[in-house]
This record gives C-alpha cells, sequence and structure tokens, in this order.
C-alpha cells in the first residue's frame, strides 16, 4: 500500500464534491436543510430507486463492463406498460387492483424472461438486445394506452402517493423495505453471494462450479420484478399512466447506478449506492430548483457529475495497476 | 451446404427478401418506383449517422451522443446563417466543426481521461442535451425561413435528377467505403476493434486513431444535421436522438450479414434500407400510428435476434 496523497485525495474526490455541493445549496437556501424537504427528495427519488436495485442486480450479476457486462435498460419501459396495464385495466376495465397487477406481472415475466434468453440464450450483447426490447415494449404500451394519459382514482394507489406510515410517507417506508429486502437478498444468502461472484469474475466463479449462465438469467428476471414494483409508485406519483414517462425515467436510473459507483470504495455498482446515487440526483433536482438554477441546466450538472465520477474512477483504478 | 450452414450464412437476408415480398403483395404502391426512391431519401440522413456508428463499433466502442452532433451541425450552421449571414458553403463548414467539437470533447473524455465509450458518450449526451435547451430558451426551435436556396437545396434540391441528400450520402457511403475497407486507416481500426492489446504490440497507435475515430464520427452526424436542418428551415433542438437506436440497430444487423460478424460499411446501408423499408411498408399498410410503432419495435427485436443467432451458428 503505497498510496500517494495525490491517489487518495481522487479517490475521495468525488464525495467532496458532493458535500460541498450540498453544503453551498444548505447555504444558500434556508429551506433546503429541512426535514420537509428531505421527505420531498425521498419521495421524488422512489421509483428511480426501484428501477436502479433491478439495474444493479443486473451489474452485479454480469460484471460492470456497460458494453459487454451487464446492463439492463429496458426497466423503466417496463414499469411504465406495467402502469399502463394497471390503469387500462382499472379504469378501462373496471377490473379489481390484484387483477390488474396480476396481469401486469405476467407481462413483466414475459419482458424478464425474453430479455434473460436474448442475453443467455443466443448470448446478444445485454445493451443491444434490452435497448431494442425497451423500443419494443414502448410500443407496444402505445397500442395499450393510445398514447393517452389514464387516470386511476384507486384507494390504494392514493395511498401510497399520500398516505403515511409510522409518520413518514408511505411509498418510502414500503422503497426502505424494498432496499432491506434486496439487501438480504444479494448480500446475506449464499444465493447471493453465488451471483457476486458470477459478476466478480465470471470464469473463477464458473471454475467453482457456479452455474453461471442460470444467475445471469435471474438478474434479468429480478430486474423486470423491480420495474413491475416501480410501476406501482410511477401510477401514485402521476394519478395513473402517463405516456413519455419511461424517458426520463431511464436517465435517471443509469445516471444514479453509475454515480452510486462513486460512493464504493472499490468503484463498483452496488445495492447501496445506486439507492444512494438515486436519493443524491434527487437531492440535486430540489436543491437547483430551491435557489432558483434555471432548470434547463440541471443536465448539464448531472451529466458534468457523472463524467467527474467516471473519470476519477478511471485515474483511480490506473494510479493502482 | 447443411440447412444450419444455409441459415448461419443467408438467415437475415432471406427475412428481408421475405419482408420485401409481403409488403410488394400487401400494398400495389410499394414496388413503384417513386417510392423505392422514397425509402431511399428517407435513409440518407439515418444512414450518414449510421456510418458514423459503424466506424466506431468498429474500433469496439460506442457513441451515444451521436444525436448531439447531428444537433449541433444543425445548430451552427442556422445560427451562422441567420445571425451572421454567411455564405452557405461556409455555414456547412462551421456545422460540420460544430459536429467535431462534440467528437473532440468525447475523444479527450475517452482517449486522455480513460472512461469508457458507453459513459463517456453519455454524458457527452447530458451535457450536449442541456447546453441545446439552455441555448434555445428551453427548445425552442430555431426558424429561418429565408435561408438561402444553395443551403435549402440541401435537402429539396437534386443532381441530374437525383435528390441532393441521397448524393450526399452516397458520396459518405463511398468515403466510408474507401476508408474503412479498402485503406490501411480501416485495416487498422477493425484491428483495434478486434484486438486492443495486439493493435498496441503491433505498433499501431491506437490512441491517435482512436482520437481521430471518435470527431470524424460526430463530424459526419453534423452532416446529417445539416440536411436535416436544410429539409424543416430550422434547427430543433433534441431531434437527433431519433436517430440514435436506428443507427446502432443498423450496424448490428449489418455485421449479422458479414461473414466474420463485423460492423461494415456495405452491411450498415443493408440494415439501413430495411429499417426504411420496415418504416415505409408499415405506413403503406395504413396502421394506426401507435399499432405501428409496436410492430416496428418488435420486428426490430426480432431482426436483431435472428442476427446474432446466426452469428452464434457459424
Amino acid at each position: 500500500m503505497n498510496q500517494s496523497i495525490s491517489t487518495r485525495l481522487i479517490t475521495i474526490f468525488p464525495i467532496v464534491v458532493f458535500a460541498c455541493l450540498f453544503a453551498y445549496l444548505g447555504l444558500s437556501s434556508s429551506n433546503f436543510l429541512s426535514l420537509g424537504t428531505f421527505e420531498l427528495i425521498l419521495k421524488q427519488a422512489v421509483p428511480t430507486v426501484i428501477v436502479s436495485l433491478g439495474l444493479a442486480t443486473v451489474v452485479i450479476a454480469g460484471g460492470d463492463d456497460v458494453v459487454a457486462g451487464g446492463i439492463d435498460l429496458s426497466i423503466p419501459a417496463t414499469a411504465i406498460i406495467c402502469a399502463a396495464i394497471v390503469a387500462d385495466q382499472m379504469t378501462n376495465g373496471g377490473h379489481s387492483l390484484i387483477y390488474a397487477m396480476t396481469l401486469a406481472f405476467g407481462a413483466a415475466a414475459i419482458i424478464g424472461a425474453v430479455n434473460a434468453f436474448l442475453v443467455v440464450g443466443i448470448r446478444m450483447t445485454p445493451l443491444l438486445a434490452t435497448l431494442s426490447m425497451s423500443v419494443a415494449i414502448v410500443g407496444v404500451t402505445k397500442v395499450i394506452t393510445s398514447s393517452r394519459r389514464i387516470g386511476v382514482t384507486d384507494e390504494s394507489i392514493l395511498f401510497i402517493r399520500d398516505g403515511k406510515l409510522f409518520g413518514i410517507a408511505a411509498s418510502v417506508v414500503l422503497t426502505a423495505v424494498l432496499v432491506v429486502i434486496f439487501y438480504h437478498a444479494l448480500h446475506r444468502t449464499r444465493w447471493g453471494m453465488n451471483m457476486q461472484a458470477t459478476g466478480g469474475s465470471r470464469d473463477a466463479a464458473e471454475i467453482s462450479g457456479i452455474l453461471t449462465r442460470r444467475f445471469v438469467f435471474q438478474s434479468f428476471l429480478i430486474a423486470a420484478f423491480a420495474g413491475w414494483i416501480a410501476s406501482v409508485f410511477v401510477l401514485a406519483r402521476g394519478s395513473g399512466s402517463s405516456p413519455g414517462t419511461e424517458e426520463s425515467l431511464l436517465l435517471e436510473m443509469v445516471l444514479a447506478t453509475f454515480l452510486g459507483a462513486a460512493f464504493s470504495p472499490r468503484r463498483v455498482v452496488t445495492l447501496w449506492g445506486a439507492v444512494l446515487g438515486a436519493i443524491v440526483v434527487s437531492a440535486l433536482s430540489v436543491g437547483f430548483i430551491s435557489i432558483g438554477v434555471n432548470v434547463f441546466w440541471t443536465g448539464c450538472i448531472k451529466g458534468a457529475l457523472i463524467l467527474l465520477v467516471v473519470a476519477s474512477a478511471a485515474v483511480t483504478t490506473k494510479g493502482r495497476s | 451446404m447443411t440447412l444450419k450452414s444455409v441459415f448461419a450464412r443467408f438467415g437475415l437476408l432471406v427475412i428481408i427478401v421475405m419482408f420485401f415480398a409481403f409488403f410488394s403483395f400487401s400494398s400495389n404502391v410499394f414496388l413503384t418506383f417513386d417510392n423505392q426512391l422514397n425509402i431511399v431519401e428517407a435513409s440518407a440522413i439515418v444512414l450518414i449517422l449510421a456510418l458514423g456508428m459503424t466506424l466506431v463499433v468498429a474500433m469496439g466502442g460506442i457513441d451515444l451522443s451521436i444525436g448531439i452532433a447531428f444537433d449541433f451541425g444543425a445548430a451552427f450552421a442556422v445560427v451562422a446563417l441567420k445571425d451572421f449571414g454567411i455564405a452557405w458553403y461556409l455555414a456547412c463548414l462551421i456545422g460540420i466543426m460544430g459536429g467535431a467539437l462534440i467528437g473532440l470533447l468525447n475523444a479527450f473524455l475517452i482517449v486522455k481521461l480513460k472512461i469508457s465509450p458507453f459513459m463517456a458518450t453519455l454524458g457527452t449526451f447530458f451535457v450536449g442535451s442541456s447546453v441545446e435547451r439552455v441555448f434555445t430558451n428551453g427548445g425552442g426551435p430555431i426558424s429561418f425561413r429565408r435561408m438561402p436556396q444553395e443551403y435549402r437545396d440541401l435537402a429539396v434540391g437534386d443532381v441530374f435528377g437525383i435528390p441532393t441528400e441521397v448524393v450526399i450520402a452516397a458520396v459518405v457511403l463511398i468515403v466510408y467505403f474507401v476508408l474503412l475497407e479498402r485503406s490501411i486507416f480501416g485495416k487498422r481500426i477493425h484491428a483495434i476493434g478486434l484486438q486492443t492489446d495486439a493493435a498496441n504490440v503491433a505498433d499501431i497507435p491506437v490512441r491517435r486513431y482512436m482520437f481521430i475515430a471518435f470527431i470524424l464520427a460526430s463530424a459526419t452526424c453534423a452532416i446529417g444535421g445539416l440536411i436535416g436542418s436544410a429539409n424543416i428551415r430550422m434547427f430543433t433542438p433534441l431531434a437527433g436522438f431519433s436517430y440514435l437506436l436506428d443507427a446502432i440497430a443498423a450496424v448490428f444487423i449489418g455485421a449479422a450479414i458479414h461473414p466474420k460478424g463485423r460492423p461494415n460499411v456495405l452491411g450498415t446501408l443493408v440494415g439501413v434500407l430495411f429499417l426504411g423499408m420496415i418504416g415505409n411498408g408499415l405506413n403503406l399498410m395504413g396502421l394506426d400510428f401507435n399499432l405501428k410503432a409496436a410492430l416496428s419495435g418488435l420486428i426490430l427485436v426480432g431482426t436483431l435476434t435472428l442476427a446474432v443467432a446466426q452469428q452464434r451458428f457459424r
């Protein structure tokens, strides 16, 4: 361990930048550091957190090379089509929430299975497979909704939007539970360890007798499952299904998940990183609005941040080797 | 030749021919010369962007910011024409340089900072689209109705009866074919894409080649932007994004019909024309807009599945 000071500085650089940013936001806006704002930030982050859990799982199982490793860009589209199916079945079809959610689950399962088949079965590049799947899903969603907004007034959905559990917003509590379940499954079980090994080094995992193909297959099913869960919160946030929401969700998901790598010591995608990344992205959006930064600049700042993080990650690995 | 080896070599081509036959039967307009010309004309811009993408993918990278380069090409040229009133050919040059700026940023991030092409070009996409929003105050188009006829002719004029945009695309196609498939430069680009380490050992200046390739790809996409802006006589922010997936898909369809499964210029041409044909054919069937979106998406997944499966059989 002969790390020079400059290498160490670069290692903690992203965290320092974020700390400074938040300190600045806190100083310039009196409301930013209040409990109310914090809850708002968490509530805004909910759908992104859930889809990022799915993406993080795929990356953990597939390895973090974005082109050759694991990536699933179809999770937001899955969330949107599930939301569309539920809204359509309930509002236009008059069916119950349970029935509608079951149908949506079927759709998500099919999407997950097709993704997994494309990647594991015929070894298509995950990036290409899930990107084209995303286009197809968005197309089918248009057929379901005729590109129109479908409102939902179901009580359970409204409860997730407005309700409180233990004095905290219900959506935040439910998401926290989901995060804990994901964490337990991936970090505290034999199954999760095998999955991490698969992504860490495919060859080493295979030599140790892990059926790596099965784990990659499962990771895409889990990603689709995350999309299905996220659909409930997408419905709650928009009080129904609206066309064209998948694009911003996609950008936020990729940003949050890979930004999260900055918070891990080894600069790899982790569950906690993804969750934290989603919250940071949401906090930045809320923060910039509260100090009156032109909304059009936020994309630029987010883009610059992600470049900063991956650049410092690249420099860190270079310094080590 | 067994059935399997025939499929491995020609499976996708058979599917393309089948779609062609199907559309010919389902609509009596499809096969007419005018409609075939429509397909070619509608594919011109996609082809130009897809060629830029072919170069990057052949080198083992990916460029998610081709849409931004397209937009910058359009924006720089339109602003140069409108606010500075300079000659149309200088405006074209400025547009191409505007696109090259995006390539320069990508090249800097990827070659100097060693960020992976996916993340780097994604970051460029974020930054670029934000800059476009700020510049246009939220995404309103910059329109210039009285642009010089010569510039406008880039999209609506013709050379000896052939639409100018088709001529431009054909020229770009030939340049790329020579560059990528018939020159030392191209051989080295393919070498870098196949085995970067081996290319390094063989003393190919990998970093310089990557630098040049990313700039070249973005500059090419800017040419597409010029045609796009000439066609509608305005610069529309974020218009380039819609070409991204078609360009990627065309490159991979093209790679699938190559004997060795490599991205290549002629394959990309086939891929682009195939996508153009699907869009045109579905339009002629008079389908509902939403249904058309779903069908073309599903056909895309199906085609790519076949394309990749075909490679695996080899």
